[in-house]
């Protein structure tokens, strides 16, 4: 297994365009990375550089403190899993499994009891001699996986492998994604646009944006304590919602509701007294019987939750829309007035979007 | 590992690989047999006979062809039924050198007045050489489908009744 570190990467294509600004993040052996964040935001572009699909522009790649930035990707020791899956499709399951092997001209019996172990892990022994077009894609994913697994790479990439497979078997190829990383102990990076996937796998998160790192940090952090509005926008679901308030003495005022400040909250807002911050609250921290009118435009009832979408005041603006997830099976109708309260709050600086928070 | 165990690997390994052997000495045997029925065309025929006997060789490579491709792919899939055809298609090759080629042999043919060989020594020796390569790449192929195929049916016989 590997130590991966990465310093102070950018990478910048031949039409001028940086895709990737001084990204930096040091992966412990055996760890789970989650590459997350919006299309275009560069997640991809970093994993190709580390697989060496990608020239890296400037800094330096670390594999075990061995510098490998200019090593052709074949002489890295990294398996990618893609999410078109890559497979031969004129091989049966087991040839495309050992074919890396057989082009290193490795023992046969042994290239055998390796496929055998991997089939073993991925329950594919009884699809073996099948052909990639009699598989479902999610079989299909698992033979791209067991492709790598038999190679005992350093390190597994794997890029958005489960984009191409419908909501169910996502979530069952994940959990196997999930089995796979705990039975191995190998070292993964894996890159999403989707923050479910993010949450429910990484060890850590590399949450990105326009090529830039925004937070690195257990998805606990991330979703807890979000560096800035794009991290806390971008983890949650529903997102958070952000209303433009000013801080007064007790309270925070916004457009037809305040929020009155405990003790704690005063303290970390002193500094910003009399000015304009955000206020983010999620969707799960808004509960019902409080203070503030909200009217209720639509009604989606989750089963155990409601999604509650409305305006603050009745007054229909963006900046006063309002989604709210409560406890229990509701059945507001359009035009129907709700009193919520805010359990929990989050503050960012309006002008640089960075979060409030105590010490800083 | 011991050589027992080597032996148990190579077997089970022929659970998801293809007997590419046998399979490619069918397809070398067909092509032996194009071959032969190129060089077949440059006998100088002046009688009915060398051409129905040329006839009906070109009729039979068709068949020939077709079977061992067949062969080829049963083969590939461990089917001792084709080994056993394309034991019996090699047999066959051989019998043909004793129709055509040796029947050809020293025979002259008058064509527009000019007596002529039918098939000259070295053409004769090309199409037996052609015929004898291509037989003994079916019945080679075929030994070693009918061993795999038996040894490969015996392994999985063994893994069923472990499983049982």
């Amino acid at each position: 297994m590997a130590q991966l570190s990465m310093q102070h990467i950018d990478k910048i294509y031949d039409n001028k365009v940086q895709a990737v600004f001084d990204f930096n993040l040091e992966v412990k052996d055996g760890e789970l990375i989650v590459l997350v964040g919006p299309s275009g935001c560069g997640k991809s572009t970093t994993l190709r550089m580390i697989a060496g699909l990608e020239d890296i522009t400037a800094g330096r790649l670390l594999l075990d403190g061995r510098d490998v930035t200019a090593t052709p990707a074949k002489d890295r020791d990294m398996a990618m899993v893609f999410q078109n899956y890559a497979l031969y499709g004129h091989m049966t399951v087991y040839e495309n499994m050992a074919f890396s092997l057989t082009l290193r001209k490795e023992n046969p019996n042994v290239i055998h009891k390796k496929v055998l172990a991997a089939a073993e892990i991925l329950d594919l022994t009884s699809q073996l001699n099948k052909k990639p077009a009699q598989l479902s894609g999610g079989q299909r994913q698992r033979v791209a996986m067991g492709r790598s697994i038999v190679r005992s790479p350093k390190v597994f990439l794997f890029d958005e492998p489960l984009s191409n497979l419908d909501a169910k078997l996502r979530g069952a190829t994940r959990r196997e994604i999930l089995l796979l990383h705990k039975r191995l102990k190998a070292t993964m990076l894996y890159v999403t646009h989707d923050q479910t996937e993010a949450l429910t796998l990484a060890d850590r998160i590399v949450c990105m944006s326009m090529g830039h790192v925004q937070q690195v940090g257990t998805p606990l952090e991330l979703y807890d304590t979000p560096a800035n509005r794009f991290v806390a926008s971008f983890i949650g679901l529903p997102p958070m919602n952000f209303f433009d308030v000013a801080v007064r003495e007790n309270e925070l005022e916004g457009k037809g509701f305040s929020v009155p400040l405990g003790e704690r909250e005063k303290g970390l807002l002193r500094p910003y007294a009399g000015r304009e911050i955000t206020l983010g609250v999620r969707p799960e921290d808004v509960e019902a019987d409080g203070e503030i009118g909200m009217k209720v435009f639509s009604n989606e009832n989750l089963g155990m939750n409601t999604l509650v979408h409305g305006h603050i005041g009745g007054v229909n603006t963006p900046e006063r829309k309002l989604s709210a997830k409560l406890r229990g099976w509701c059945d507001y109708r359009e035009g129907d007035e709700v009193r919520v309260a805010f359990k929990r709050c989050h503050f960012f600086d309006r002008e640089t979007g960075d979060a409030i928070r105590e010490g800083e | 590992m011991t050589a027992n165990d080597e032996r148990t690997l190579r077997l089970d390994r022929m659970r998801f690989t293809k007997n590419k052997a046998s399979a490619n000495l069918a397809l070398l045997a067909i092509l032996f047999d194009v071959c032969f029925f190129i060089s077949i065309y440059e006998s100088d025929v002046g009688a009915y006979y060398y051409n129905i006997l040329i006839g009906a060789s070109i009729l039979y490579n068709l068949i020939f062809m077709l079977a061992a491709f067949l062969c080829s792919e049963g083969v590939k899939n461990y089917k001792i039924g084709y080994a056993y055809l394309m034991a019996a298609l090699g047999l066959g090759q051989l019998a043909r050198i004793f129709i055509y080629p040796m029947r050809s042999r020293g025979a002259v043919v008058t064509v527009q007045d000019v007596s002529t060989a039918v098939m000259s020594e070295g053409q004769f020796a090309a199409t037996v050489t052609f015929l004898c390569l291509s037989a003994a790449c079916l019945l080679a192929g075929a030994a070693v489908g009918v061993v795999r195929s038996r040894a490969l049916a015996a392994h999985v016989a063994s893994l069923d009744s472990r499983a049982a």
